[in-house]
């Protein structure tokens, strides 16, 4: 490991790398490609739902395709786009920024990115295997239990291993920033970006258990004949919509978060000032996430809950728009005033403050309660959640694409393309959903395949078709961008922003496997800026040149991973054609290999385990020599 | 290998960890005995005649006891260096409460209050 990693390698030998890595800057890159490809895949199936309302009465799609394009379109988005892209961001910057060699456990890491990976494989498997989930991203329990076929199935074990992949990367990622530090890094020295990743990830220690619970229920419902959400069995599907809300409105938190982070580092470097507020920013960061989990009940205004359940969730709500409206003030005063350079990932960071702020009171608006009564089911919410996932989340995601770049693959993407794909995307935003707001107020509803002409919805509809091709060029453009930055491959140095204010600026570009030849003595917030200024423009290391320890290469949390995969087929069959099973599949042909299959899936996960757990895997050191040799050969690269 | 770094310990060094861990299994034992006997003392409580209201409020007691004492003496928050895991088990025991109170009071009671 250690000695080849600089040399020449053959294709066979870099994939095996990859699929062996526990190295957080490659599973960043794994995360970036995967994320990327479902970001695609969910766009693609936007686009189809996009041609099919482009016109009344159209029939491009049918009613049912279009359900399963809804479906497939919000649980891609959520689960297997955006969240991964961001654990791609953190993986690659966040150990860097805290002056870390690793996360605390890069086995762990290494089985969240595989688990991520194969569940996404296995959700998007249902479009070849007899027909995708079709029950809303949400899938209500009353929908899903009814839904034939094998559709909600896939859903339901393929959210299982991702979100499996995604609570141990939570765990990872809390573990790592409180335990694992540089000397001089204290809490309130850690760059902000850190700081939103640490709420992130304990949101979701405590959001994905409860979503745990609830689709472990729906896959005992559906595939092992239990009665927990079937109403004529006694049990409750509102239940369902509880657990599934616990979670659900705290994951838009962890999504939205971590973007906030990604701004706010890009709203000091290119302002040049540090960040106003930094301790506001903070303590209004984790109030959002501890506000998250106190609304989940505001997505079920309309089940039924009475007026004083009702009235409490609409008022916890509302305050959530307190500390969002400090971030939103602390970002404005940290450009007023700065010498702004407006960068592709200044111009995302810009943009995004109006139209996150749009989204922000449309969601205020829904949160009083009657009135969400007119605006439920509507076009008009879903306006408002693309709004803040899009006008947030994906901006931050965009931004931090071209910002990160050279810190991951050690160029620079074009600033001329990346600003048309900017504008583009920008434009092609707001075309789309603006108009859908008022869609929503004009009464057309959400989820439903097609449209009747004469209701006055044909205008505004094609009005936000051609908008969403405008996102797709933007978008298209941005592989091309992508495409030649890697065809050319012009290398790039030390701090390429030229502003770089935290520790990641500070290493050397391509970052050494080990991160730190030394690790870095932080003497404040914006440590590498302090040394730029009143030090050398150096970090001072916090220790003498040493050996160290890191973990080996482990090919066990692919195959971990496999058994599960493996173990799901086997569960997703094993209910047809059984007596008990729900009326969705007890009438399909009996497959009597789906247990075998059930256990032998199992059995590689638990005989891998019992490998991992029994045969000492003790890591290497790096040595003394060799990193004298790295910081030798850096110096002379220098002069 | 990754002992390569390790030093020997003194002698006074060896005895002092001795010390600790003895005391650190005393500890354990004790706490051990003690909620072997809240279990058997729960177990008696209901299997007697005494009534229902007199039992249950107990038997919770005795329960949250149980859940101190695991946590302290079996999890390690007793010892130092555990803040950050005590803060995020008391959120999570916050969160949790919250959750359970209100959807028992949603879902199952409905709306009492007018």
């Amino acid at each position: 490991m250690a000695q080849t990693s600089t040399q020449k390698k053959g294709v066979g030998s870099v994939i095996w790398e990859y699929l062996t890595t526990v190295d957080h800057k490659k599973i960043g890159i794994l995360y970036l490609i995967a994320g990327g490809f479902f970001f695609a895949l969910g766009g693609i199936e936007a686009m189809l739902i996009r041609l099919q309302l482009a016109v009344p009465n159209n029939d491009f799609l049918s009613a049912g395709l279009y359900n399963e394009m809804i479906t497939m379109h919000g649980t891609t988005m959520i689960f297997l786009a955006a969240m991964p892209l961001l654990f791609a961001f953190m993986n690659a910057v966040v150990p860097l920024q805290i002056g870390a060699r690793d996360l605390a456990f890069p086995f762990l890491n290494s089985m969240g990115v595989w688990l991520f990976i194969l569940g996404g494989i296995f959700l998007n498997l249902s479009w070849f295997m007899g027909g995708a989930p079709d029950a809303g991203w949400t899938s209500y329990a009353s929908l899903s239990i009814d839904s034939p076929g094998h559709g909600v199935n896939f859903y339901a074990l393929g959210l299982q291993i991702t979100g499996a992949g995604t609570l141990m990367t939570g765990i990872n990622f809390a573990t790592t920033i409180i335990t694992m530090r540089a000397p001089g890094m204290t809490y309130m020295r850690m760059p902000l970006f850190t700081w939103t990743t640490l709420v992130a990830a304990i949101l979701i220690v405590f959001a994905f258990p409860p979503l745990t619970i609830g689709v472990f229920l729906l896959i005992f419902d559906r595939m092992f004949g239990s009665n927990f959400f079937i109403v004529e069995a006694g049990g409750n599907t509102i239940i369902w919509e509880h657990l599934f809300w616990i979670f659900g409105h705290p994951e838009v938190y962890i999504l939205i978060l971590p973007a906030f982070g990604i701004f706010s580092e890009i709203f000091s470097v290119f302002a040049r000032k540090r960040l106003f507020g930094y301790s506001a920013m903070v303590f209004a960061t984790l109030l959002i996430g501890f506000f998250g989990f106190m609304v989940w009940a505001h997505h079920m205004f309309t089940v039924g809950l009475g007026p004083t359940a009702n009235a409490i969730f609409a008022v916890a709500t509302m305050a959530i728009a307190v500390p969002t409206g400090i971030k939103i003030f602390n970002w404005i005063a940290t450009i007023w005033g700065g010498s702004i350079e407006f960068t592709t990932p200044m111009l995302y960071a810009v943009a995004f403050i109006p139209s996150f702020v749009m989204g922000g009171v449309t969601g205020i608006m829904q949160a009083a309660a009657p009135a969400d009564y007119q605006y439920h089911d509507s076009y008009f919410i879903v306006a408002h959640f693309h709004y803040v996932i899009v006008g947030g989340v994906v901006f931050g995601l965009l931004a931090g694409l071209h910002y990160y770049w050279p810190i991951m693959f050690n160029t620079m993407l074009n600033e001329v393309l990346g600003k048309i794909t900017f504008v583009l995307f920008v434009f092609g935003f707001h075309l789309t959903f603006l108009i859908q707001h008022f869609l929503g107020l004009w009464g057309m509803p959400r989820r439903v395949f097609t449209f009747l002409d004469g209701q006055g919805y044909n205008a505004a509809n094609m009005i936000s078709t051609v908008g969403a091709f405008f996102m797709a060029a933007g978008v298209i453009i941005l592989l091309i961008n992508i495409v030649m930055t890697l065809v050319k491959n012009e290398r790039v140095g030390t701090d390429p922003w030229g502003d770089g204010r935290t520790l990641e600026w500070s290493l050397p570009l391509p970052v050494p496997y080990y991160n730190f030849a030394q690790v870095p003595l932080v003497r404040g917030l914006d440590a590498y800026w302090i040394e730029k200024n009143e030090g050398d423009g150096k970090m001072m290391p916090a220790e003498s040149i040493e050996d160290f320890h890191m973990p080996n290469n482990s090919i066990i949390p692919l195959i971990m991973s496999l058994g599960l995969f493996i173990a799901s087929f086997g569960a997703l069959y094993f209910a047809d054609g059984k007596d008990w099973a729900i009326d969705a599949v007890s009438a399909l042909d009996a497959k009597p290999w789906a247990l075998p299959v059930l256990v032998i899936g199992l059995g590689i996960t638990f005989v891998s385990m019992g490998v991992r757990s029994w045969k000492d895997d003790l890591g290497y050191y790096v040595t003394k020599e060799e990193i004298k040799k790295d910081l030798e050969e850096l110096e002379r690269g220098a002069k | 290998m990754a002992e390569m770094n390790q030093e020997v310990m003194t002698k006074s060094q060896l005895e002092y960890l001795r010390n600790q861990r003895t005391k650190e299994m005393r500890h354990q034992l004790v706490s051990f005995g003690l909620m072997i006997f809240l279990t058997f003392m729960a177990f008696i409580l209901a299997a007697s005649d005494v009534p229902a209201q007199f039992t249950i409020p107990i038997v919770l007691g005795f329960a949250f006891i149980q859940v101190i004492l695991q946590f302290f003496y079996f999890m390690h928050m007793k010892d130092n260096g555990h803040d950050f895991a005590k803060l995020l088990i008391m959120t999570g025991m916050y969160f949790a409460i919250a959750f359970v109170v209100c959807m028992i009071y949603i879902v199952w009671i409905g709306a009492p209050i007018e």
